[in-house]
């Protein structure tokens, strides 16, 4: 890429490829993998407090028939794991794998969903993968960001017509899901997922990570 | 019983049936599996009734709001049939009441076989079976359960946090800003005490000689033997012979299709 004015664009190193480890674990560090396990805790957390909030809005709809609407708005922290990890560790593989570490966590964690979450999360993980994989695994700005979102937030309704049976409603009850569906994913997983990343990075416990460093080059280059 | 069936071979056994039941539309097919996990959680396993409907709950709940939709906004492929009542303009036929009913069982289906996994499973089992069957790397195996075990460190660090606020006087938010803010006050030194723990927990595993390589000795194996097998053969080979049973009876609905 040509030298442009954000450092911020220029500076994944090329992966070095040892041996064929079909999880490229063998260039992560195990402190990245603890992280992203450490972000699934505290999203599951996170989440918990959320679904209070879904669950009022629910109750306010449901004599509609629109229940399910009230989880549609907070859908987007189910995606956040993969998004803040992809932004803070920008290596290949970093979205789809912290996705479905973190649905392991949750199952950990006794969440009442079980395996199930496994394969929505690495559904999940693969939609967020396709954006980061479209720019290469080198473009990690806002608009990024929120096209992984969005992109997440399609593939996994995908999947939700056919095993919530979603496909048997009215097409504009389908349409209007998905929608909301993509404004929570772009705003919470997209939007606050970059913001409380750059936040953490300020506080400076990012710095062996790409996103810190990154943040130091800039400091850098500005003082300079 | 259910408690020692290795717990890879069980989260199939509970994956398998959960996908295919998405294929059906119709009442009985989902009914009758979930009549069969029922019998297999109750007879299975020790798990207290009451414990059971604890946690199953929140499922029922899930479902019945979900049915009601489709009830109400079914689309033409799924609302044939009579109109039996109509409620705000909104023509409710046998067909939508009937996809609504099946949509909610299979979601209960859903819901009583991850029970019957989640409250048969030990955490730290479920990983090393997952290294030891699946194959999945130990870096990333232990990375989980590292990460996984700092879940009561962070329930007290919220208190804490909580104290700290509270002794500076820093108020309840209100209104929307006040709720972003106080979200930022928890969430970012939550996440950044995560990440430091993270790092050193990290770095003390690697000192003590934790490479990840993946050749390397078990202190406890994880075995699969001819009862997981049977037990899966079971989960799966039940789910098929209902479908086999309701195509015979003649109420097989695939995507709305009749069979």
């Amino acid at each position: 890429m040509s030298p442009c004015p954000l450092p911020f664009q220029q500076t994944v190193r090329p992966i070095k490829h040892k041996g064929g480890d079909a999880f490229m674990t063998k260039q992560w560090k195990l402190k990245e993998i603890v992280l992203m396990s450490i972000l699934g805790v505290v999203f599951g957390v996170i989440y918990l407090l959320f679904f209070l909030v879904g669950e009022g809005i629910r109750n306010i709809l449901a004599p509609f028939g629109l229940a399910p609407f009230g989880y549609e708005v907070i859908y987007g922290i189910w995606f956040i794991v993969s998004i803040m990890a992809a932004y803070i560790l920008r290596k290949p593989g970093v979205a789809f794998t912290a996705e479905v570490i973190a649905g392991v966590v949750e199952i950990l964690l006794g969440s009442a969903a079980g395996p199930g979450l496994l394969l929505s999360a690495a559904i999940q993980g693969a939609g967020a993968e396709f954006a980061f994989a479209l720019t290469g695994w080198k473009d990690y700005r806002l608009r990024v960001l929120v096209l992984s979102g969005i992109s997440t937030a399609v593939v996994s309704f995908a999947w939700h017509l056919y095993s919530a049976g979603m496909i048997a409603l009215a097409p504009w009850l389908i349409v209007s899901t998905l929608i909301v569906r993509i404004i929570s994913a772009a705003l919470i997983s997209g939007v606050l997922g970059k913001w409380l990343s750059d936040q953490l990075a300020k506080t400076g416990v990012l710095r062996g990570y790409a996103l810190g460093k990154e943040l130091q080059r800039k400091r850098n280059y500005e003082s300079a | 019983m259910i408690l020692s069936i290795n717990p890879s071979i069980k989260a199939f056994a509970v994956l398998v049936p959960g996908v295919l039941l998405g294929l059906t539309y119709d009442v009985f097919t989902p009914l009758l599996y979930f009549i069969f996990i029922l019998a297999v959680t109750f007879t299975m396993t020790d798990i207290p009734i009451l414990r059971w409907m604890k946690f199953f709950t929140p499922f029922l709940i899930l479902a019945l709001s979900f049915a009601w939709m489709t009830v109400l906004y079914a689309n033409q492929t799924f609302s044939n049939g009579e109109v039996v009542f109509t409620l705000w303009n909104l023509e409710i036929t046998t067909g939508s009441i009937q996809t609504g009913i099946s949509l909610a069982l299979r979601s209960l289906c859903f819901g009583a076989l991850s029970l019957m996994f989640i409250l048969t499973t030990d955490s730290t089992k479920l990983m090393l079976s997952f290294m030891q069957q699946c194959k999945l790397p130990p870096k990333i195996t232990y990375g989980i359960l590292a990460g996984y075990r700092f879940l009561p460190v962070f329930r007290h660090e919220l208190e804490v946090l909580r104290q700290a606020h509270r002794i500076r006087g820093v108020s309840r938010a209100r209104g929307i800003k006040g709720r972003v803010n106080q979200f930022r006050r928890y969430a970012i030194p939550l996440l950044a005490n995560g990440i430091r723990k993270a790092e050193r927990v990290s770095v003390a595993m690697e000192s003590k000689g934790f490479t990840g390589d993946t050749d390397r000795t078990h202190y406890h194996k994880m075995t699969v033997g001819k009862r997981d097998w049977l037990f899966l053969g079971m989960m799966i080979g039940f789910l098929i012979a209902v479908f086999a049973l309701s195509y015979y009876l003649g109420y097989l609905r695939i995507f709305g299709r009749k069979f």
